[in-house]
């Protein structure tokens, strides 16, 4: 398998709800007319709390620093996992499932912190910036890493980076954060990018608006499946903390479901299927009691 | 496409069919305009033809790319390609009882909703269709269906599930289930299966081109690149395959699959669509966005390069189908070279891409000349007359007869040439009394005149600047008193040879010459000569001769009737007549005859520039009754006409010196005919002339052209003779005999080494000198071998050593 480390330099931040006002105009920039700024990653999250904002650094330039914006200092990387075709995996389960075992746990064990974002195309890892030589360390044995430049795929040698690559210090098992799933039920959606100007008056009534969102518009699975949400953490999770994605995604990559996983700027976020939510809390409970 | 921008197809069975795809389907019948005015609802095309509008079909919407299905099929049965992944089967027939009936309306619908970019049919298996699709995070963006494959039970599950999408599906015609799945976690932008097997196929993912094998569908090949836009076989070599990204084409060779084979120069805009011609080889279109050309590639020359660092030669040429933007174009199956363009506002226009022109001479005076398919060829026509007939012609004649390799009797050439030519035969008359002359002055070692005669009268009459002597003379057998003056030396009477008048040395008889021009008949000319040579009565009576003659001129009695008449008189009528009757002579000795006798002493330009005379006789009249300073200006002057008019008579006067190949230059440059040039200057052998880079020029040019008439002993010929004249043309020698042990050459070093300790006859069997051979290696004194039964060294003989 090919892990491509994307040229985006992300930064994430949080907007208090009530802060939204003064941040209307360049969101909807950003979201709507992508070809009239330079920013190339954008995604934004509603929670009930805030919204969550990663973009790269064009794009962040164009948010004006208010009392409502908090900024994590560190500046992330892309991570993007590629089968190549490559794969010989007869599991058909999608999502951070299927790179659990091969990059959020190694991540985890050296001490890598990661968010995780999922989208309808692909599954994106974020890390620090300071953290890539110990990332390309611990995963160049299970990937062919390329780097992308101006565009281009270059090949990555361990080698390069290992001087500077520090010995794991291996942490405490990490803490176990509870979880909780809200009764919403959710529905996964792509937009082709020519279809975007007939949507986005619904669009922008959705994302700032009203909760109502129309039936007949977005293009989803065939099977239609439905998705349930599980929230993880208590209190605010900060970024620091390492193998928080990796103790939800692996006891789901062991019972092979599938799962999207998105992190916000307080707390993380999967999405189930419907079907299994029983289980998969029941999973997730366990591995609580099993560590406590 | 999507409402904004149309595409177009041909139908791959109907050569007469194309639809035009935006967000409709239109299907339009071609037919050719017979006269200027339209049918109602009919377009007009090109000047011939014109389109009519048969059907649209508006079922499908969201549509993003359209693939016609390639077995024959009267309904017109196309594959379009939705902007929500699904792909439908539609028609553009009306007559719905066909047998493809069933497939009619037919949905494949991926796993997961995305764009669908790219179609393809399987050329081989027409129920292959392969789906490209947008990326999703786990699912595969290329899908086979098989669009034979019944609904399933488990799809039909499925489509009962579908909350979401539009409710427009009939049960029994949504297939999900693919043949194959492939690319998983990746997007496919372009697709085209390779003819070299049904289970290949080739797709432009993200950010490689990939080759999957359906075989094998955990195996792929593939390589990273941009350029994944396009992807299309050359229908001629199945292993070129093209494919663009921005700006840029890239070759590929499938057997050398790591990089491109080449890439096209960038254009300034993004590329929009690459098409391979398929009624012509190696011929590339490219269309880019708001352009109204189509770039066009050609790369005939090099089918398949071979080797990492050759460039095939392409020719980039440019058509302008329209004066708008182009939206789509699509060349015709099978028609040559023809495509249909459309514009953005839906304006169609067929189009002929022309075929740039071949042209070739052969060597044997034909001209062919390619164009497309059609190869047209140009003769000679019949039996022309000999003088219009083809300078290639004319040279191979002469090859076949010998020209030239007479080197004996020089003047026989001309023969050889047809005798035709009168400039040759002058050419050759020149060569032969220069090298009679040569030989003459090597036998008799006299005088040092003999390097002057290739160098031309021109320098011959130079050096006798001041050596004149003149001598007052009476024209006998006149009464005439007023003496005329004649000028003699040694270089005037050279030049007198040169010119044929007299034989050699100082002996001025022109008898033999006179003679000689009688017999060939020539009785005006001998008339002339005679009466320039101061005898009146021997040309009348060469004029008598010629009139009783078999063939004679009676005219010529009258003729000497008048010349009989001769007065010396200033103011007699006879001077008066003769010198306005003499214009209307048409021979034009007769004509110089007379403005000799009528001319004053000195001035003699109605002889000299009488045109018509042969140069020889006028230079020869000159040399007589010229002085210096005019004769030189003559000479001068007559040189450059001729130099200029690249007349090989004026041979004569240049020699083969730098100025005879001036001369010869623009005999070249007027006739072609480097055979003569070459023969001519071979002749002048030990001078500088063969040097000059024209000469060997037109030497390599004459031996290129015996080549390319296969005129081989003809060509070794002319390299023999070549040497014998150029000793510093003689090639190496390329043969040797070769010692077993050192591997030095026997018979070359012999001579080069000095002998060392042992003399030769210590290994000579016989140890008479006279038969004296080398039965030894000269270089390593190892004995050259022995006969197998009787034991005698085979040696060289020691003469042959050069």
């Amino acid at each position: 398998m090919d892990l491509q480390i994307l040229e985006h330099r992300v930064r994430v931040l949080s907007l208090a709800r009530r802060g939204l006002w003064l941040y209307t105009h360049p969101l909807l920039k950003l979201l709507l007319l992508p070809r009239r700024s330079r920013c190339k990653f954008f995604s934004l999250t509603e929670t009930p709390e805030d919204y969550t904002i990663m973009l790269d650094e064009e794009g962040f330039k164009e948010l004006p620093p208010s009392e409502f914006m908090q900024v994590v200092d560190s500046t992330w990387l892309v991570l993007n996992v590629l089968s190549n075709g490559r794969s010989s995996t007869s599991s058909q389960a999608i999502g951070v499932t299927k790179i659990a075992k091969s990059v959020i746990a190694p991540l985890a064990e050296h001490n890598v912190s990661v968010l995780m974002l999922s989208t309808y195309q692909t599954d994106f890892i974020l890390v620090r910036e300071k953290d890539l030589p110990v990332v390309i360390h611990t995963l160049t044995g299970e990937f062919d890493i390329y780097k992308e430049v101006k565009g281009e795929s270059i090949p990555v040698n361990c080698d390069d980076v290992s001087n500077g690559f520090l010995k794991p210090k291996h942490a405490a098992s990490p803490t176990v954060h509870p979880v909780q799933s809200p009764r919403n039920r959710f529905c996964i959606l792509t937009v082709a990018p020519d279809t975007l100007p007939a949507i986005a008056t619904v669009l922008i009534d959705v994302l700032f608006y009203s909760h109502r969102f129309p039936s007949d518009l977005l293009l989803t699975s065939s099977s239609g499946e439905l998705w349930r949400m599980v929230r993880i953490g208590g209190q605010p999770l900060g970024f620091d903390e390492c193998g928080i994605v990796a103790q939800i995604a692996e006891p789901l990559a062991d019972a092979d479901i599938s799962a999207y996983y998105i992190s916000t700027f307080n707390f993380d976020h999967a999405l189930v299927p419907e079907e299994g939510i029983d289980g998969i809390i029941e999973l997730l409970q366990k591995r609580q009691e099993s560590s406590s | 496409m999507s409402g904004s921008k149309p595409d177009i197809l041909w139908a791959p069975h109907h050569v007469d069919r194309f639809v035009v795809c935006d967000s409709e389907l239109s299907l339009y019948h071609i037919e050719s305009a017979v006269s200027s005015e339209l049918k109602a609802g009919s377009l007009r095309l090109s000047e011939e033809t014109t389109a009519m509008l048969l059907s649209i079909n508006s079922d499908t919407p969201y549509m993003k790319c359209v693939a016609w299905y390639p077995k024959y099929d009267p309904e017109c049965l196309l594959a379009v390609g939705q902007a929500n992944g699904r792909v439908v089967l539609t028609s553009l027939g009306q007559d719905h009882n066909s047998k493809s009936k069933e497939l009619i309306g037919k949905e494949f619908v991926p796993k997961h909703a995305r764009q669908c970019n790219t179609l393809a049919w399987n050329p081989l298996d027409s129920n292959w269709l392969a789906a490209g699709l947008d990326k999703h995070r786990a699912d595969f963006s290329v899908l086979i269906w098989d669009i034979s494959s019944k609904y399933t039970p488990e799809s039909a599950v499925a489509t009962e599930k579908v909350r979401l999408s539009a409710g427009d599906t009939e049960a029994g015609l949504v297939v999900t289930k693919p043949l194959y799945e492939l690319g998983q976690n990746d997007a496919c932008l372009s697709l085209c299966w390779l003819p070299r097997d049904q289970k290949l196929l080739l797709a432009g993912m993200h950010r490689n081109l990939a080759i999957f094998d359906l075989r094998n569908t955990s195996q792929k090949m593939f390589v990273n690149t941009k350029a994944v836009q396009g992807v299309t076989v050359d229908p001629y070599f199945h292993d070129r395959v093209a494919s663009f990204y921005e700006g840029q084409v890239a070759i590929w060779d499938l057997r050398k699959f790591e990089k491109p084979v080449l890439t096209l120069t960038e254009q300034p805009k993004p590329l929009t669509k690459v098409a391979w011609c398929p009624t012509r080889t190696g011929l590339l279109a490219t269309l880019t966005r708001d352009s109204n050309i189509i770039r066009l590639y050609d790369m005939q020359h090099t089918p398949t390069p071979i080797g990492d660092e050759t460039e095939p030669t392409i020719i980039e040429r440019s058509v302008q189908p329209c004066d708008n933007y182009i939206a789509s174009f699509a060349w015709h199956p099978t028609s040559q070279n023809r495509m249909v363009v459309v514009t953005p506002n839906r304006t169609m226009s067929d189009f002929t891409v022309f075929e740039r022109i071949s042209l070739a001479w052969s060597p044997v005076t034909s001209l062919m000349w390619a164009c497309g398919r059609h190869l047209y060829e140009c003769t000679e026509e019949g039996k022309a007359s000999s003088l219009e007939k083809d300078i290639a012609t004319k040279m191979r004649l002469r090859a076949l007869s010998r020209y030239g390799l007479d080197t004996e009797q020089v003047w026989r050439n001309h023969l050889l040439a047809g005798n035709e030519d009168s400039q040759l035969k002058s050419l050759w008359y020149t060569l032969h009394f220069m090298k009679q002359y040569t030989e003459d002055m090597d036998q008799k070692l006299t005088g040092n005149k003999g390097s002057l005669v290739y160098a031309g009268i021109k320098s011959i009459v130079k050096s006798s600047l001041g050596t004149t002597e003149s001598l007052r003379h009476r024209r006998s057998g006149s009464d005439r008193q007023a003496d005329i003056i004649q000028y003699l030396s040694e270089e005037r009477s050279l030049a007198l040879q040169l010119c044929g008048w007299i034989k050699k040395g100082m002996d001025l008889d022109v008898e033999p010459f006179l003679n000689s021009l009688e017999q060939e008949g020539d009785w005006e000319r001998a008339a002339a000569v005679a009466l320039f040579n101061l005898d009146i009565r021997r040309a009348i009576q060469i004029l008598n001769k010629g009139a009783s003659s078999g063939k004679g001129d009676l005219n010529l009695n009258v003729v000497a009737m008048a010349l009989s008449g001769y007065t010396d008189e200033k103011n007699s009528l006879w001077r008066e007549m003769c010198s306005t009757l003499r214009l209307q002579l048409n021979n034009p000795y007769l004509c110089a005859m007379f403005a000799f006798l009528t001319s004053e002493s000195g001035s003699y330009d109605g002889v000299l520039y009488e045109n018509k005379v042969a140069v020889r006789d006028r230079v020869a009249f000159a040399c007589k009754f010229l002085n210096d300073a005019q004769l030189n200006r003559f000479i001068e002057k007559l040189t450059n006409e001729l130099k200029d008019a690249g007349n090989l008579e004026g041979i004569l006067l240049t020699g083969l010196t730098k100025d005879g190949v001036d001369l010869m230059e623009s005999y070249v440059d007027r006739t072609g005919d480097v055979q003569t040039a070459s023969y001519c200057m071979l002749q002048g052998s030990p001078s500088d002339v063969l040097k000059d880079e024209r000469v060997q020029y037109w030497i390599e040019n004459y031996r290129n052209l015996l080549d390319a008439w296969r005129f081989w002993h003809k060509r070794a010929e002319f390299d023999i003779h070549r040497s014998k004249l150029d000793p510093s043309s003689k090639p190496l020698a390329q043969v040797f005999v070769s010692c077993n042990f050192c591997g030095k050459s026997i018979s070359y070093s012999c001579s080069a080494i000095p002998h060392q300790g042992r003399g030769f006859s210590q290994y000579g069997v016989s140890g008479s000198p006279t038969k004296s051979k080398v039965t030894s290696c000269p270089g390593c004194r190892k004995p050259l071998p022995r006969c197998a039964l009787c034991l005698i060294n085979m040696g060289t003989p020691v003469s042959s050593c050069p």
